[in-house]
């Protein structure tokens, strides 16, 4: 029991240590990081929503069946401010996501990276020392 | 330079920093809303890299020299960066989705200060029995429904939204409204209105009963010159602010020390979780609007994805 309780509680403690990296949920508790995926298919709609955006996407795969995907992104609010809005993702664009599959097996995963056919990667970060574009 | 050399340096030159931050507090006149208070209306944001408590490494130094700051960040946001696939797939997976979601910032606050707790000195939040922040309810066993997963991710309290509010990954901006009798800050985060009703000789607006208890507590504003000092106790006992208990009284002053920047100060009272009170100090610098809605639960499908997920953690630790 006792042993129980210090596992216990250094999960928490691990947990809390890893909390800046957190998103607004633990995806590890949604997501199952023994699942990578690679999705290439097409756009078809977007939810700019929060907590957190959803991507929905078409997927062929080698026999032309196609499944439907739903990926999860980060809150909208800092790609607004960014300039980023729902024209950025139209539908139809090819999309390649790298990521993580539900663990219940749903056609459900996480955007670790989201990449355009011509390689440009999509949303790609703000994290420059130099400028801190939120404050005047 | 000897050892006790660069100490003596280091000493007069946070004092220095100290005094200045304290004279510029002195010396500027906020303008006035056409009802004559103090002017601190509009879209502010408490972005910042500086930590809420002093780090290990840093301990014994209250400022960083300019040099060490901009090392600092350029660190800092390398490891926050979450386009990054080190470490393997579970940190892979921690890291969620591109940087470009996030907006943590990449500064530390302008006084060089190493935490944000200016008060105790040692930067470090005076924790009764070297008590850590405990985990958020439900973790450690498996969810059995939403109640059992923290308040964040059922989209009710987000711990650093407030009162007090601190700086978060994301969503750091609040919009603060003045009108007869009360100010209302809108805030991102959860999207969470505080509104706060101000005290007046003429007008008393004595707290709630202490057997009613809120989620954000009840807040009552007053004026002490310049300063909005704004008091807030009757907390529930879930919101649990740095471990803190129900009985938290929390004393907030916000003063606008230069046209684009409030300087923020909260001092939380707590002897059930803490030794002594402690005060933390956080610009706020004007920002760009609007506040964008944070409407959560409804676009919550990850709740779902969650309990899914520990349904098939038992599945599969049952064998099936």
């Amino acid at each position: 029991m006792r042993n129980k309780l210090v596992l216990a509680l250094g999960a928490a403690s691990l947990l809390i240590a890893a909390a800046p990296v957190w998103a607004h949920h633990a995806f590890a508790a949604e997501f199952d990081a023994q699942k990578p995926v690679k999705l290439k298919g097409t756009v078809v709609k977007v939810e700019f929503i929060n907590p957190h955006s959803w991507i929905h996407m078409d997927v062929k795969d080698a026999d032309g069946k196609v499944t439907r995907w739903m990926v999860e992104g980060g809150s909208p609010n800092a790609l607004f401010r960014r300039g980023v809005n729902k024209d950025a993702l139209p539908q139809g664009t090819e999309i390649s996501v790298d990521g993580y599959q539900a663990k219940d097996g749903s056609n459900r995963a996480n955007g670790r990276d989201i990449t355009f056919a011509d390689g440009k990667k999509l949303f790609v970060g703000g994290s420059n020392p130099d400028e801190q574009p939120n404050a005047k | 330079m000897s050892a006790k050399a660069v100490a003596l340096a280091i000493v007069i030159l946070a004092g220095s920093l100290a005094a200045q931050s304290k004279s510029s507090q002195g010396k500027y006149v906020p303008p006035r809303t056409p009802d004559g208070q103090p002017d601190l209306e509009g879209v502010w944001t408490n972005v910042t890299i500086t930590p809420l408590e002093r780090p290990a490494n840093l301990a014994g130094k209250e400022f960083f020299t300019p040099a060490e700051a901009r090392q600092y960040e350029k660190d800092t946001v390398e490891r926050n960066n979450a386009d990054r696939r080190d470490g393997g797939a579970q940190a892979d997976l921690s890291r969620a989705y591109n940087d470009a979601w996030y907006d943590r910032g990449t500064k530390v606050v302008e006084t060089l200060r190493t935490s944000l707790v200016i008060d105790p000195p040692d930067g470090k939040i005076p924790r009764k029995g070297d008590r850590r922040a405990g985990p958020p309810p439900g973790f450690g066993r498996p969810p059995e429904g939403p109640e059992d997963r923290s308040l964040p991710e059922r989209c009710i309290l987000w711990p650093t939204a407030g009162p007090p509010m601190m700086p978060s990954f994301y969503n750091n901006n609040y919009q603060i409204v003045q009108g007869p009798g009360y100010v209302v800050i809108l805030v991102e985060m959860i999207h969470d209105a505080r509104v706060i009703p101000i005290d007046t000789q003429n007008a008393p607006r004595p707290h709630v009963d202490s057997k009613i208890r809120e989620w954000l507590g009840d807040s009552r504003g007053h004026w002490e010159g310049n300063t909005l000092v704004v008091e807030t106790t009757n907390f529930n006992d879930k919101t649990r602010f740095q471990s803190g208990g129900p009985n938290m009284r929390l004393v907030e002053r916000f003063t606008r020390t230069a046209p684009e920047t409030i300087t923020y100060e909260f001092t939380v009272d707590d002897p059930s979780a803490f030794s002594r009170p402690w005060t933390a100090q956080i610009p706020m610098k004007r920002t760009e609007g609007p506040i964008i809605e944070y409407a959560c639960n409804e676009g919550n499908y990850a709740m779902e994805g969650m309990l899914a997920g520990a349904r098939a953690d038992e599945k599969k630790a049952a064998g099936r």
